[in-house]
């Protein structure tokens, strides 16, 4: 009852803000796009044509690789601006709890700190996740109706997508709880997806720098920080069903995850309000 | 919950260090209080005598350096010892985002009263604090008084025993604060402990039954509120009596005090005050006025503050 209650205010708090409401607004178009906008005729199991605001384009492409595509475009979407609107969106959700007059109320309750922070921490998680859902679903079901083709792969952008925002919520929880400003958790979280592609050219790394050390920094940088990009390009893989060598990315940026939360919790747990 | 007190604090130190000078504050300084099941207390201090840090420490918001802040006789630091306590902070900022029955709704189902209970008690504390037909206006159009009275609404929707309230009337008008005062004392007559830390010493004075002061994070003073008032006697004021005379009057007196041409002497006994009125009859000095008076709060918190 208090874990759903904690859950509850966060949505509440969520969806008072006009930039959730932007994150579900883009959501919708793009779902509508697919449901009036793109038309897609196949016959014997091909295309015979696509059309697009009624215009219509070339009718040889391959079905299958046609909705490959559009699904591989929804999840970089997804992975890159849709990530970018729910971390700058979530910045603020640590903070505001943390205000004088609010946070006093909430220690007063019979609950432990840690409950409080990961009762938050859940339910913005799951604001994404059911975004995410509906998102993906959408366009899911609708590309599904219209081609005949249930490409289960898409569906694991649903589990990335919220993966990988939620290892970056815990960055997000550890600056709030420490420095209590929504700007500096959304600059350093971006930074982190932004440096993630750079990061993840290891080997070619390994090749141009010249001292051991240097290599070792960007050995120890690599394996700790989360691995944004390459969990992303895991997806395409696997929408475009390639193969994926090992699951390090997952598990290494799932420690990251949880040591950032284990010290938000830490640290949230002897701070005075 | 064996203890014989609602709130006991042991020793209970917070020193406060700056991160880049290493400069300590005392915030406060080994307060050890007690404060009776069912008692009504108010404290009290002057602005940064640490009240706000004695109270987080009972909410557990702040961490005591040292000693212990015990409620009915669990640590305070303990989430279950917390749930008998109703908390009304000052300058509350409640989530503008909540209706009025939605925020009663949330905190309540943060103290653990179920939802069935919660669909029958929500409406029952809008109608006890007066805010029955705002119940589903959004907060952020609350004025200052109606939050005030949301806020206590929520300190109470869990039927608390312990009542702990910062500046509880801050900001409602005299008939919103007279509709407190009758809704705090119905919970007093039901055995609820009330803590109340308030800058408004007449509202204290009529509100509670024992007091203390804490000055520069130390208890100054402490007692119950007729034993601390009871300096009770009488005021002589008398027109410019002769130097020699005034002299032996003040050491007679508690104080003297001269006021637009006029001597006010306060005498702690009946005795005492006949006795100077003899001596001033006997050299003809003219009388203003003789009043029997107590002490208020206010001056036995100057006093206090000011030693």
């Amino acid at each position: 009852m208090v874990t759903l209650a904690l859950i509850r205010d966060t949505f509440r708090e969520a969806l008072a803000r006009k930039i959730f409401w932007v994150l579900f607004g883009l959501s919708t178009l793009l779902i509508l796009f697919f449901l009036f906008l793109l038309r897609i005729d196949i016959v014997a199991g091909a295309t015979a044509t696509v059309s697009l605001f009624g215009r219509q384009g070339p009718a040889d492409a391959n079905v299958d690789r046609l909705v490959r595509g559009v699904y591989g475009g929804i999840a970089t979407f997804l992975y890159t601006w849709g990530m970018f609107l729910a971390v700058f969106a979530s910045a603020g959700l640590v903070p505001s709890v943390l205000e004088p007059g609010r946070i006093e109320l909430l220690l007063s309750k019979p609950l432990s700190r840690a409950h409080i922070l990961l009762g938050r921490f859940a339910g913005n998680v799951l604001v994404v996740f059911l975004n995410t859902c509906y998102l993906v679903l959408g366009v899911w079901t609708i590309l599904g109706a219209k081609t005949g083709i249930w490409s289960p792969g898409f569906l694991i952008a649903i589990a990335t997508t919220t993966f990988i925002f939620a290892v970056l919520l815990a960055v997000v929880v550890l600056i709030g709880v420490t420095l209590e400003s929504a700007a500096a958790a959304t600059m350093i979280t971006v930074a982190l997806m932004i440096i993630s592609p750079i990061l993840a050219q290891t080997s070619l790394m390994m090749r141009l720098l010249s001292s051991e050390w240097s290599r070792d920094l960007w050995r120890v940088l690599y394996y700790s920080l989360p691995k944004v990009y390459e969990v992303g390009k895991m997806t395409l893989d696997a929408i475009q069903s390639r193969t994926f060598t090992g699951y390090t990315p997952i598990w290494t940026s799932a420690l990251f995850g949880a040591v950032m939360l284990g010290a938000a919790l830490a640290i949230f747990a002897r701070r005075d309000f | 919950m064996d203890s014989a007190y609602a709130i006991e604090t042991q020793d209970l130190t917070k020193v406060y260090i700056s991160r880049w000078k290493r400069r300590e504050v005392r915030a406060i300084d080994g307060v050890s209080l007690q404060v009776r099941r069912g008692a009504v207390f108010g404290l009290l201090g002057p602005n940064g005598a640490g009240k706000t840090t004695f109270v987080k420490t009972l909410l557990s918001a702040v961490r005591p350096t040292r000693g212990a802040a015990l409620i009915f006789g669990r640590d305070a630091s303990q989430p279950e010892a917390r749930r008998p306590i109703g908390y009304l902070p000052e300058n509350h900022r409640f989530p503008t985002y909540f209706t009025g029955a939605g925020m009663l709704d949330f905190y309540a189902a943060l103290s653990g009263v179920d939802a069935s209970r919660r669909k029958k008690l929500i409406p029952e504390q809008l109608e006890l604090v007066g805010l029955s037909q705002w119940a589903s206006m959004r907060i952020g159009k609350y004025s200052k008084g109606m939050l005030q009275r949301l806020g206590l609404a929520q300190a109470l929707i869990h039927s608390p025993t312990i009542l702990i309230l910062d500046e509880p009337t801050d900001g409602v008008d005299p008939v919103g604060r007279r509709q407190i005062r009758d809704i705090l004392g119905g919970f007093e007559q039901r055995g609820v402990t009330i803590f109340v830390n308030s800058h408004l010493l007449a509202e204290v004075e009529t509100l509670c039954h024992e007091v203390a002061i804490l000055d520069k994070g130390k208890v100054a003073l402490s007692g119950k509120m007729q034993e601390l008032t009871a300096g009770k006697g009488y005021r002589l004021t008398v027109g410019q009596p002769p130097e020699a005379l005034a002299e032996e009057l003040r050491v007679r007196a508690t104080s003297m005090a001269v006021r637009d041409g006029l001597v006010d002497f306060q005498f702690p006994t009946r005795e005492l005050a006949n006795g100077a009125l003899d001596l001033l009859r006997a050299q003809r000095c003219e009388i203003e006025a003789l009043v029997p008076t107590t002490s208020t709060l206010e001056e036995v918190f100057v006093r206090t503050v000011q030693k």
